[in-house]
């Protein structure tokens, strides 16, 4: 076990290093630089501005120089310099780093319960309406793409009855912990539901399993309530195949919610990323994508340890983007 | 369900009303530094606006007018005036007099030698000022006196008074972080390492607060010697999403929409439609020209008649009538009809299906197969047709154009790319056929760097300049140059209006129409004068108050 | 809950009727002479009517007529870039699984590379790379191809995956065995013994995938990275309507709903054939 942990540590990093390159010229291979951009639209640019402007940017060398330059920086603890935000890139991401986790981490945990326990229900009450009526839940809400149902929420909650802000970030003055809390109830209600579907059928799913197993039958045999039993007992050992779907799911989080971000107006990572991308923004977009690689590999590496301790039983994906 | 709804009830409660002492205005794109001359954008110039003033800009009339100096150096008050240069050329002197009462929002008074620190700023070639040409055409600054300022520069043009993008950078707290090191200065200026120090600010508001990619916060500049602004607090929240912007005004999140970088157009229309009793609808015809660059290095396109028949198989009137309304005009130049140089008798070429098709019958392309003209050599009237994709009002635009173009026989296909892509590697390189975008610009801005033949974008140049379509034209080159020297406003206008014949005649561009600013301003708020040019609103905030 | 065969039934009710209606889009069109790309400006956002049953889009043209052309659109691209993962992710499982060993640890690797990277701001990278440097068909179909190579990069690995497990099972098998002791080939027993007894998952995985395709492109449409107009897919209808979205709402809600029942009913048809084909599953 430990031996595994280790080599797969160890490819982990592998991975992540071809990654970085990777990302590294694939940025680079997109089209225009971060000077046409300024320049566009600005009919008073001169031929000496561009080229001072480009020189600075250090847009006037070879790809792979600029690569090997960035890695031996960057293995010193110098990610560069964010041209958007006009700070390092290491102070720039953290605000929005704790922006995204708090969003992601309430509606991960809001969808999680929520698809446990709907999960729980449907095993418990199999066949009946309440199994029918969660799993139609579940096929839409992992059907639904989120940005639609985004500006639903805002059109109905926000504009049209008006009970909560369609922005997901308090204005500046109002930073109580229930501002925060009212704000963000409107984009973690939007992920928990489009989340929570895949959860309550994976739960569904590894409950029944349960269920049938031996000692579920013994234990109703002396006695215990139906109750009981399920909190009890099939819980517990539904849970595990779960927790690996979760972990997996965990990783792609932090890049995912570009949408949700963008619609609730959040400054969140999905949308730092996406920005900085846009904008040419190549130190920033390389060290947010690294590090959303580096947390897909992390989760990964999670799930394969608890899949590994398991029955490595081959399941189906999801026919779901991260944030679609 | 009704538990729920009771919960949401108390949360709506719990939503304080917000006093009218303080404003929140909504803005599209989130500014990437606050230094006033790195980098162009236009969110930083309207945050800007409210919080620093350059020596000049042009009003609401499009007048040239003082912010921080005390009387507008001319000719003819003798303010500015010829000199000889010691090369021998002509150059010109401008007296500029800083406000007596100009101050820092740390109380200390706005001198000469901050007017200095921007010069050399600017003309330091590796700084990383956006447009350092500007600044290296002063040779010389003389300060006489702390508040007066003698500029000499190297050539005799018309704009030699127009001061709108000289800033003051404070001295006092700039020049030791520039002298450091010029190089790496613009990552260690104060704008952006210390945004909250108040003696970076010489306008009515100061910079105090600042949440990166979500908002800014505004507080008065106690020491700002102007009218004095109503709002206690002015915050700036950057929603870039167009219908999450208008769902924040709508359900009362923010106050007001930035006019200049907000809704578009077809949205404040639709807004209009419903939302009349709450808000003042405004259209400001701006200098946002968008047209249609045609390659003129195309075979086909190289054509005058081709290009002719193009502008005239289209009904821009209908169009502009049908999807804005009529709030935004039909261009026949790049210069707009609210510019005082705009010629009022340019050609026109309208809507006329048959003058098309017998243009394009002239230029050979006399049968149409499958709906599409041909030439005798069976080239199909067929070209690719971009712009930036993502602008819904732009692809709404290229899709209504394409079928208009469709009924005289030309097929245009759409190809489109994310803006980084299509100025990136499309227009600047001249990589395109027809290219959809807008220039922005001051009023009467001499057209060299769009129009020159010195600066159609080639390998050989490095791809500089942007007169993208490939305009190679003696008698615009010359007529720009003779433009820039002439100081008799008089004596220019037949030149402006000859630039401007060619340049319809020719059909170099295809004119669209001058893009309007909508300007949704709630009914409780007044003051906000729009401009309609690139010195925004936000330059005259003192006067934004809530209506009695 | 309805069992597999209710809901395969109900599912596939529902994927043929949308199909059918995609198939037939010309036909109606013709019928009722109408061009999904035809504007006309005097008809922007209209109410619904007898002519237009569903109203009329930002220039006048006729929302239920791009509906319908959209489904093709969408689906089209859903099924190639599902055909294509697929193949890929096949063949990879196929050749990692049945050689095993070195192969099969390179294969592995590569694909946990992939799967590693984060998969839509990747997404954004690649749409807004210039593929048609890479040979690509250039003009209005370039982005479609464009989502289809896209989806397809990134589709593959969770196939290849699935099909490896499968094959590394297989080819210990019995009737694996006795091909391989009749001479037959790796090539021969590939194609012929082990791809037949992973068809099942194949199929699932492919279904799963058109749904995936035609989320993300609703997405990628959302960025402006998606498909162009003046060609409609669900996704930019979608996109289009967003900006209307509180003064005219029900632009966004027919291919909204559109997206989520195709999906639904494709995820659905997965669920119900693969309850039919588990027999783990089915005992339960």
């Amino acid at each position: 076990m430990l031996r595994h942990a280790v080599t797969r540590l160890i490819q982990g990093l592998l991975v992540l290093t071809a990654a970085s390159f990777a990302i590294y010229v694939l940025l680079g291979l997109m089209p225009g630089d971060p000077v046409d951009l300024i320049a566009s639209g600005n009919p008073n640019f001169t031929p000496d501005d561009l080229r001072n402007l480009r020189e600075l940017h250090g847009l006037d060398r070879p790809l792979v120089d600029r690569y090997f330059d960035w890695a031996a920086a960057a293995l010193s603890g110098d990610l560069g310099y964010s041209r958007t935000f006009s700070r390092p890139v290491l102070a720039t991401i953290p605000p929005f780093l704790a922006n995204t986790a708090a969003l992601m981490l309430a509606s991960f945990l809001i969808a999680l319960a929520l698809g446990i326990a709907l999960g729980l229900a449907a095993a418990a009450n199999r066949g009946g309406a309440i199994d029918t009526a969660i799993n139609a839940f579940a096929f839409v809400s992992a059907a639904t793409p989120t940005f639609w149902l985004a500006l639903l929420m805002i059109v109905l909650f926000a504009v049209t009855l008006g009970w909560l802000p369609a922005s997901a970030l308090p204005p500046p003055g109002e930073d109580g912990i229930w501002d925060k809390i009212r704000h963000l109830i409107l984009p973690v209600t939007t992920l928990a539901l489009v989340e929570a579907g895949e959860y309550a059928r994976h739960m569904r799913a590894a409950a029944i399993d349960a269920l049938a197993q031996d000692w579920v039958r013994t234990a109703r045999a002396k006695g215990a309530s139906r109750t009981r039993v399920v909190l009890g007992h099939v819980l517990r050992n539904a849970l595990v195949p779960v927790a690996t779907v979760a972990a997996l799911g965990f990783g792609g989080l932090f890049s995912g919610a570009l949408v949700t971000e963008t619609i609730f107006a959040y400054p969140g990572m999905g949308k730092l990323i996406y920005d900085s991308i846009m904008a040419s923004d190549f130190n920033l977009a390389l060290a947010c994508l690294l590090m959303a690689s580096a947390l897909v590999i992390a989760a990964n590496f999670a799930a394969d340890m608890v899949y590994a301790a398991l029955d490595p039983r081959i399941g189906f994906g999801r026919a779901r983007g991260d944030d679609t | 369900m009704r538990v729920a709804a009771l919960a949401f009830a108390l949360l709506a409660l719990a939503f304080p009303a917000k006093a009218k002492d303080e404003l929140t205005v909504g803005l599209s794109q989130f500014p990437a530094t606050f230094h006033p001359m790195i980098d162009s954008m236009a969110a930083k110039s309207y945050v800007l606006g409210m919080v620093r003033r350059p020596m000049t800009t042009y009003d609401k009339d499009w007048k040239l007018v003082c912010l921080m100096c005390v009387e507008l150096p001319t000719v003819e008050n003798g303010g500015a005036k010829r000199v000889t240069l010691p090369d021998g050329k002509e150059g010109m002197e401008v007296t500029f007099r800083i406000k007596p009462d100009a101050t820092w929002g740390d109380g200390k008074p706005v001198v000469a030698d901050d007017a200095l620190l921007t010069w050399e700023i600017g003309k330091h070639p590796r700084s990383g000022v956006t447009s350092g040409e500007g600044y290296r055409r002063i040779l010389k600054i003389e300060t006489p006196d702390p508040k007066t300022l003698i500029f000499t520069s190297d050539r005799v043009t018309f704009t030699y008074n127009d001061f709108s993008q000289y800033d003051f950078i404070p001295a006092h707290l700039e020049r030791a972080r520039f002298e450091q090191d010029p190089e790496t200065y613009r990552r260690r200026t104060g704008y952006d390492t210390d945004t909250a120090n108040p003696g970076l600010y010489n306008g009515p508001y100061r910079i105090t607060n600042v949440q990166p990619g979500a908002s800014i916060t505004l507080e008065p500049n106690p020491h700002w010697a102007g009218r004095k602004p109503h709002f206690k607090r002015i915050f700036v929240r950057v929603i870039e999403n167009s219908a999450a912007l208008e769902a924040n005004l709508l359900s009362g999140s923010i106050d007001y929409v930035a006019g200049e970088l907000g809704f578009t157009l077809d949205q404040a229309l639709a807004l209009e439609k419903r939302q009349a009793a709450r808000f003042d609808f405004n259209y400001v015809p701006s200098l946002l020209y968008e047209h249609i660059d045609f390659n003129l290095d195309h075979p086909i396109l190289k054509d005058a008649r081709v290009r002719r028949a193009m502008v005239h198989a289209l009904d821009r009137e209908a169009l502009t009538r049908q999807l804005f309304e009529g709030k935004q005009r039909v261009a026949h130049s790049f210069m707009g009809p609210r510019d005082p140089m705009s010629a009022p008798d340019v050609p026109v070429l309208g809507f006329d299906l048959a003058r098309a098709q017998a243009l394009l019958a002239e230029a050979g392309f006399d049968r149409v197969v499958n709906g599409i003209r041909q030439n005798a050599a069976g080239e199909r009237l067929s070209f690719e047709f971009g712009t930036t994709a993502g602008n819904r009002l732009r692809e709404t635009v290229q899709q209504a154009l394409q079928s208009q173009w469709r009924r005289a026989g030309i097929e245009v296909r759409i190809r489109n790319e994310p803006p980084r892509v299509f100025f990136g590697d499309g227009t600047s390189k001249r990589r395109f056929q027809l290219a959809m975008y807008a220039w922005f610009s001051a009023p009467e801005s001499v057209p060299r760097t769009t129009l020159h033949s010195e600066m159609i974008p080639s390998e050989a140049n490095g791809w500089q300049g942007q007169n993208y379509p490939g305009v190679r034209e003696p008698e615009i080159d010359a007529a720009i140059d003779a433009l820039e020297r002439e100081l008799d406003p008089a004596k220019r206008k037949p030149i402006w209006a000859r630039i401007q014949t060619l340049y319809a005649q020719n059909a170099w561009v295809l004119p669209l129409y001058f893009r309007a600013d909508p300007f949704v301003i709630p009914k409780w708020l007044t003051g906000i004068e729009p401009t309609g040019h690139q010195y925004y609103s936000t330059l005259g905030v003192e006067n934004w108050r809530p209506r009695n | 809950m309805t069992g597999p065969e209710k809901r395969l039934a109900l599912a596939g009710t529902v994927i043929a009727v949308v199909a059918l209606a995609a198939l037939a889009a010309p036909l109606i069109g013709w019928i009722v002479e109408y061009d999904p790309f035809e504007t006309d400006l005097l008809r922007r956002y209209s109410p619904p009517s007898f002519a237009n049953p569903l109203g009329t889009d930002e220039l006048g043209r006729d929302v239920a007529m791009r509906l319908l052309f959209g489904a093709r659109v969408s689906l089209a691209v859903g099924l190639a870039a599902a055909l294509a993962a697929s193949t890929i992710g096949t063949a990879i499982g196929l050749i990692a699984g049945y050689f095993g060993g070195r192969i099969d640890q390179i294969l592995m690797r590569v694909t946990d590379a992939v799967l590693s990277l984060p998969v839509l701001p990747v997404l954004i990278v690649l749409a807004a790379v210039d593929l048609g440097k890479l040979g690509l068909p250039e003009g209005e179909a370039s982005s479609l191809a464009r989502i289809v190579v896209i989806v397809a990069a990134f589709g593959w690995p969770k196939v290849a995956r699935l099909v490896r497990g499968h094959a590394l099972a297989l080819r210990e098998r019995d009737f694996v065995r006795a091909a391989r002791a009749l001479g037959a080939g790796p090539w021969r027993i590939m194609w012929a013994h082990i791809l037949p007894n992973c068809a099942t998952p194949i199929l699932i995985a492919t279904a799963l995938a058109v749904g995936g395709t035609i989320l993300y492109e609703s997405v990628l449409s959302f960025l402006g990275l998606g498909i162009q107009p003046p060609i409609p897919s669900w996704g930019n209808m979608l996109t289009g309507a967003q900006e209307t979205i509180v003064q005219a709402p029900w632009l966004a809600l027919w291919p909204g709903i559109a997206i989520l029942i195709t999906v639904a009913a494709i995820n659905l048809l997965a669920d119900a054939v693969q309850d039919r084909f588990d027999p783990r599953r089915r005992k339960a």
